[in-house]
């Protein structure tokens, strides 16, 4: 849950968010084709690129000069795990049961 | 409505396991992701009535759940209802848990447990509301 806080906090911002979604529905973009999703000069849209780069929501490939971004597929995975709800939670505890049955043996 | 079924099958025999589903120094050793503490709790399936959880993440951040005991058959099941409250203590939707347990070859436990979304739409929870209070009200009267 820890990680989940970051990316949320990470999208909690409309760039940002923007962003990703413009990621989601295209594949992978460059900064420069980033750029459109808003009016924001180019120092400002690699700034919110970092920040989503760091919460580990998306990955950057470098194809000879430009800098290619993509939505990394295990936190979308992560928010649809969390999204279904009682099954992260579930999950999660019944490890720590099977674990702790079996420290007792 | 959605409901949520996982099955596991654990080497331990039906009353070390059940133990741990429904007493609370068991409980507390799994409740809950990795990481979470259980710093507030009356968290205990071995016995009818009301249970709380409170969870609290390496950053601070709480977590309380919390329900009514609806039933208890060792070795073989418990049920208990389920809603998480917001940061102003509202309680949400409520759903239901059961847990059941059945010997499985070798000596061992097959667990399975389903989480039941009750209609989560606001109309229904409303309904729902009503219904309780309505109900409540009929009991106040029948024993008044």
């Amino acid at each position: 849950m820890p990680d989940l806080v970051a990316t949320f906090a990470a999208l909690g911002d409309k760039t940002r968010f923007a962003i990703v979604e413009r990621l989601l529905a295209k594949g992978a973009l460059s900064a420069g084709e980033l750029g459109e999703v808003a009016d924001i000069s180019a120092p400002a849209i690699s700034r919110h690129l970092k920040v989503l780069r760091e919460a580990g929501i998306i990955t950057q490939t470098v194809d000879r000069q430009r800098r290619i971004y993509e939505v990394a597929p295990h936190a979308v995975q992560a928010i649809s795990r969390w999204t279904k709800g009682h099954e992260a939670f579930w999950t999660a505890s019944l490890d720590r049961l099977d674990a702790a049955l079996n420290k007792k043996d | 409505m959605a409901t949520l079924t996982l099955e596991r099958e654990f080497t331990a025999d039906l009353e070390t396991v059940f133990a741990y589903v429904s007493k609370t120094e068991h409980l507390l050793k799994w409740w809950g992701p990795e990481g979470m503490t259980v710093p507030e709790h009356d968290l205990a399936f071995d016995r009818k009535g009301p249970w709380v959880s409170v969870m609290q993440n390496d950053e601070g951040q709480r977590y309380k759940v919390s329900g009514h005991v609806t039933h208890v058959d060792p070795p073989n099941s418990v049920g208990f209802t389920w809603a998480w409250h917001d940061e102003t203590d509202t309680r949400g939707v409520e759903s239901h848990v059961t847990i059941k347990l059945v010997p499985a070859a070798g000596g061992g436990t097959k667990f399975t447990l389903s989480h039941v979304d009750l209609p989560s739409d606001d109309v229904a929870a409303n309904h729902e509301k009503g219904w309780t209070s309505s109900l409540r009200k009929l009991e106040r009267l029948a024993n008044g």
